[in-house]
């Protein structure tokens, strides 16, 4: 990465540049704002969703939605248990997002943790991470977990431990790749040369500097860990119903896909919406903090 | 770019255009099936796909009518009991096997103690472990002798007890009968691509006087496909001639296109719900047996029978499936009444009912609808979904206060083949009560039909009157198939397509 | 170099030593293969026979020394619901997943390195616009959904190509696509980000301001250099996609070694899954090693470090 600072010199302030930016960044902006209204949708689904997600009623199965012949008592329709499709899309919001943001966490905390010690220490402790980081990107992940969730029974819990043992190679590489450029930075010789302890200085000074790859990488593994749920529970191994995952329900609906396809497409285009914003987050995010690294 | 793409999934809503049939033009058959089956080999196969092939390619002493019910003779023409422990049978003459090996008395006798004997690993056991072995008699008379009385030999001999070629098996053994298998019956396998095709060929020398009569279809091809939703898309392209276990609202839409036949059958597969009655997860509400009435109240088997299971399917009440022999029907019943439930959850103390553990590993919308009836009473189900397998073993192990289960009785119709499995004492059984084991152990050993009828009718009605078990519902099947085919199923879940033929 | 090969292969041997132990525990961490080795069917007795017989009554550790000393010369034992040879089994399944595999790359790259030059040659575009739409819409994309739709718009509807099976090239289309589009994402940015690098350099700018043909600059210079990554990453994701295959190989009932993992995890038939992960995890070493190979043949500055 060569000429890195041109920017900072030009700059009247980099607090002030980057907002500019991000004001002129339409991925970021499309992105901020779709995800913020899912989150949104999600926070108060329980004051907007018209019915309870978890009711059935038989004789009210497959009602179609209102913009293809059904009525505003079930707004997208009821699924093959006749529960509101619309309540369930909602709650779901919340189930997609719990997962993507669990799994980012702890393959965050997973994936920096050995990034970051790797990078620091170097030497043995970077051969050894490293050779972790090629074993976990040698195991195939789509069947390792398919065949832990299998074994141990699908639930929120397993699904989301699973995946987050899993996610953590971006984590780790990004970090490790970080920490080690900065490592050699001066005011990190200076701070080691003051006496600072390791974990001040991981804490003070290479956390902070890390921080915007460490959301980039965050945004995209919550992607990816949502998608992955979802192909999972579209298996039949991923979370347990009735909790209405969009996975979930793509995964039920899929039955009826020749005759009510509408019960995956709203979920599908739920689930697109969702991953898309984040993705086109992520990527806003990574240009507004670090244009230089735009690819 | 957003236009388009709806405009994709506007397009995926249309009904694609009719087509014609995959195999009208060359009297063939396209079937498929879910699964691959482990073997080809009959006595060690475990898979209902193997059932289903083996009816092809090999045949049994007797056959059972499925209209009748009744027994009558394949590859043997006649027979009797000549004491408690040994049949007689007079074998057809003139019957060969697929590689043109004449079918005699040697190979009844052959087969009879190569199954019988444990060491060689048929699976399961207890198909064969009846048999004690077989004596010839002549070329056209064999003695089967059973090990103890064993009133339902015919019934397996009927089924998956299937006669061999000795001279072919004795030289290719039983790898060699799974690579290349060759039977009598009135399909003989031509090609095997594991895992994604079988192609069957009709046999033009079989014994068109048998009860299986003369085959009509000249080729069946037999394709695994594992996914449903697959199988759909092929019927609907025009790829596939017959599938079937078509859930029922999808039989229904294809059934409204007027491009598809659609059969219902019922089958002897029952769903139930077993509690821990007898304490072997540890202390639950269900040692109380009014909290055990209370579910049993709450909920609405009718509802998930008109709704969801739809077809041929009937709530039962006893723990067995009604055309069994001993299955009485006339047990204590339990009609949906949340109230009544409430009412015993509260006078059992729990008037704001608890919390459970709920395992089950099939049907998971009938299993959300029985959990949402029973979070109307109050008490919440978690629903712990998992393979057959680790639930079985779980079940098996104890750890297990709540389940909905189902049970096929393999196709067998006698109640030892569903109630003497689960509550004589063994692993699955959660109630282990003496009374019902006493009574299931009588009714397994004595010859007697009024005094085995008497017996399993005591245990259902304890098993009812405790609600060791709430009996769910029958099962039934789709068969889908195109209009012009002619195919009639059959409740013992077997198809068969040497009865099939096109219009 | 034969050192460098020697440390690599070294490395792939201890790999794919901890991925077998990892997966060993797991799998036997989940308790008795016993009762799904049986089937419905079967009684305790059958369950106990076949308890003995396969010996998971012993400690995991012997277990594992005894499979371990099997696999290190490619007997991975029986599959239980088969009763063959594990090794067997995948070998017959993994030319399909294998041509799934290479078909679903090269059609990857030749959407991707096309677009991606495309969208570096004119940074903000219309083209550019489009590349980034592609990528994004592929990574936004959950595969079982992408190949539902294609089956019902495609083969059900207007009857294009066959639904499922292997028969003939025309089945495999649409795996192809949906494998394929999965890894378009990745190579596109990576294709677009070595370009507009390697356009920027120093020696593009002489080779232009010596005159040469723009054409010839782009493909003989440019796109050389930039391919280096790239063929690092379309070999990476190549090892991601036969391990990943599962779910496109269940939907269009392709007869690889995807589907086969998934069945035998239904089944219980661990010895298969146990042989898998474990073949996938090599051939995920390989073709990395592979990649740095061709990258030190691409990278003469590589090849002289």
């Amino acid at each position: 990465m060569t000429g890195i600072d041109n920017d900072m010199i030009i700059a009247p302030s980099p607090a002030q540049q980057m907002r500019r930016r991000a004001l002129r960044h339409w991925g970021f902006l499309i992105g901020g704002s779709l995800l913020g209204l899912i989150v949104l949708l999600a926070l108060i689904a329980p004051l907007i969703a018209p019915h309870d997600p978890y009711v059935q009623d038989l004789s009210q199965r497959f009602l179609r939605p209102v913009f293809m012949g059904g009525t505003w008592e079930y707004p997208l329709g009821t699924d093959h248990l006749g529960r509101d499709y619309l309540s369930r899309l909602l709650y779901g919001a919340r189930i997609s997002l719990t997962i993507g943001l669990v799994t980012a966490i702890i393959s965050g905390l997973i994936g920096t943790t050995l990034g970051v010690a790797a990078g620091y220490f170097g030497g043995r402790v970077d051969t050894i991470v490293m050779f972790i980081i090629t074993v976990r990107l040698s195991m195939p992940v789509v069947l390792v977990a398919l065949a832990v969730v299998a074994l141990f029974g699908g639930s929120l819990t397993v699904v989301v431990l699973v995946l987050g043992f899993l996610l953590w190679d971006q984590f780790a590489v990004v970090m490790r790749t970080s920490t080690q450029q900065i490592r050699s930075q001066d005011y990190l010789i200076s701070a080691q040369a003051l006496g600072c302890s390791t974990t001040r200085i991981v804490m003070t000074e290479i956390m902070p500097n890390v921080l915007n790859n460490l959301i980039v990488i965050i945004t995209l593994e919550m992607a990816h860990a949502i998608i992955l749920e979802a192909a999972l529970s579209f298996l039949g191994l991923g979370v347990q119903p009735p909790l209405p995952s969009w996975g979930l329900m793509i995964a039920e609906g899929k039955d009826m896909l020749f005759f009510e396809p509408f019960l995956i497409t709203i979920p599908g285009i739920a689930l697109f919406a969702l991953i898309f914003s984040i993705n086109m987050l992520g990527d806003g995010v990574r240009d507004v903090t670090a244009p230089e690294n735009r690819n | 770019m957003r236009t388009s793409f709806l405009a994709a999934l506007v397009v995926a809503a249309a009904l694609p255009l009719p087509v014609a049939a995959a195999g009208s033009d060359d009297n063939s058959l396209t079937v498929a099936f879910a699964r691959e089956m482990d073997t080809l080999n009959p006595y060690l196969n475990t898979t209902r796909e193997g059932v289903i092939l083996s009816r092809h390619v090999w045949d049994g002493l007797v056959h059972r009518d499925q209209e009748t019910g009744d027994y009558v003779g394949n590859l043997a023409t006649g027979w009797s009991w000549v004491d408690d422990t040994t049949l007689e049978f007079t074998l057809r003459e003139g019957v060969t096997f697929h590689n043109g090996e004449p079918f005699n008395a040697d190979d009844v006798v052959y087969t009879m103690n190569f199954v019988a004997d444990p060491a060689n690993g048929v699976n399961p056991q207890r198909n064969v472990s009846w048999i004690r072995e077989a004596v010839k008699i002549d070329d056209n008379t064999v003695r089967i002798i059973t090990d103890g009385p064993f009133p339902a030999a015919l019934e397996f001999l009927s089924g998956p007890v299937v006669i061999l070629p000795d001279t072919y098996f004795a030289e290719v053994g039983p790898e060699g009968m799974a690579t290349a298998p060759i039977g009598t019956g009135p399909y003989k396998l031509t090609e095997n691509v594991p895992g994604e095709s079988l192609t069957l060929e009709r046999f033009a020398d079989y014994h068109a006087n048998g009860p299986k009569g003369t085959a009509s279809i000249d080729k069946i091809s037999w394709r695994t496909i594992p996914d449903a939703n697959t199988q759909m898309a092929e019927m609907l392209s025009g790829g596939m001639d017959w599938i079937w276990q078509v859930p029922s609202d999808q039989a229904e839409r294809l059934a409204s296109t007027g491009r598809y036949t659609v059969a219902n059958e019922s089958t002897m597969r029952i769903g139930y719900i077993f509690f821990d009655a007898g304490d072997r997860y540890g202390d639950t509400p269900f040692d109380d047996v009014r909290v055990r009435h209370a579910v049993s109240h709450a909920i609405n088997r009718q509802a998930i029978v008109d709704n969801l299971l739809k077809g041929g399917s009937q709530v039962v009440h006893s723990a067995c499936f009604p055309s069994q022999f001993g299955c009485d029907t006339d047990v204590t019943r339990y009609e949906y009444d949340p109230e009544k439930a409430m009412a015993l959850l509260a006078e059992a103390g729990y008037p704001n009912g608890f919390e459970i553990p709920f395992v089950a590993y099939r049907n998971r919308d009938y299993a959300e609808a029985m959990m949402s009836d029973l979070a109307a009473v109050g008490i919440t189900p978690k629903l712990d979904y998992k393979k057959y397998a680790a639930t079985r073993d779980q079940i098996q192990a104890g750890e297990v206060p709540l389940a909905f289960m189902t049970w096929g009785s393999y196709s067998i119709n006698d109640i030892s083949a569903i109630t003497s499995v689960f509550f004589k004492g063994g692993k699955d059984d959660y109630a282990r009560d003496p009374e019902v084991i006493a009574a299931l152990d009588e009714g397994d050993t004595v010859t007697d039909p009024e005094v085995r009828k008497a017996a399993y009718s005591r245990a259902l009605n304890k098993i009812a009157d405790e609600s060791y078990w709430l009996p769910l519902f029958s099962y039934n099947t789709n068969y889908v198939h195109d209009t012009n085919l002619n195919f009639t199923p059959t409740p013992d879940e077997i198809p068969t397509f040497y009865g099939a033929s096109w219009k | 170099m034969p050192r460098f090969l020697l440390k690599r292969l070294g490395l792939a041997a201890l790999v794919a030593f901890t991925v077998s132990l990892i997966s060993f525990s797991l799998l036997f961490l989940a308790g008795d293969p016993a009762v799904a080795l049986a089937g419905e069917a079967a009684t305790e007795e059958d369950i106990q026979a076949i308890r003995a017989q396969y010996g998971f009554d012993r400690p995991i550790a012997i277990q594992y020394m005894a499979w371990l000393s099997g696999a290190v010369v490619g007997d991975f034992g029986e599959s239980y619901y088969f009763k063959t040879p594990v090794m067997e089994l995948i070998a017959s399944r993994l030319p399909t997943t294998m041509q799934l595999g290479l078909a679903g790359i090269c059609f990857a790259l030749l959407l991707a390195v096309p677009l991606g030059v495309a969208a570096a040659i004119r940074p903000n575009s219309l083209i550019d616009r489009f590349a980034l739409f592609v990528s994004v819409v592929g990574q936004a994309m959950p595969t079982f959904w992408f190949s539902l739709i294609l089956i019902v718009i495609f083969a059900v509807n207007l009857g294009f190509v066959p639904v499922s099976g292997t028969d003939t090239w025309r089945h495999f289309i649409l795996p192809t696509i949906v494998l394929g589009y999965f890894a378009t994402p990745g190579i596109m940015r990576l294709t677009r980000a070595g370009m507009l690098e390697v356009l920027r350099a120093d020696y593009i700018r002489t080779a232009r301001a010596k005159g040469l043909h723009p054409v010839k600059v782009l493909f003989k210079h440019a796109l050389r250099n930039a391919a280096i990554p790239v063929v690092g990453l379309a070999a990476v994701q190549l090892g991601f996609m036969l391990g990943g295959s599962i779910v496109v190989e269940s939907i269009f009932a392709l007869n690889g070694a995807g589907l086969l993992a998934f069945e035998s995890i239904n089944r219980n038939d661990f010895p298969v899954v146990q042989a898998l992960i474990l073949i996938f995890s090599i051939i995920y070493v390989l073709l990395t090693l592979l990649a740095d190979l061709l990258n030190a043949w691409l990278d003469p500055r590589i090849r002289v470090a």
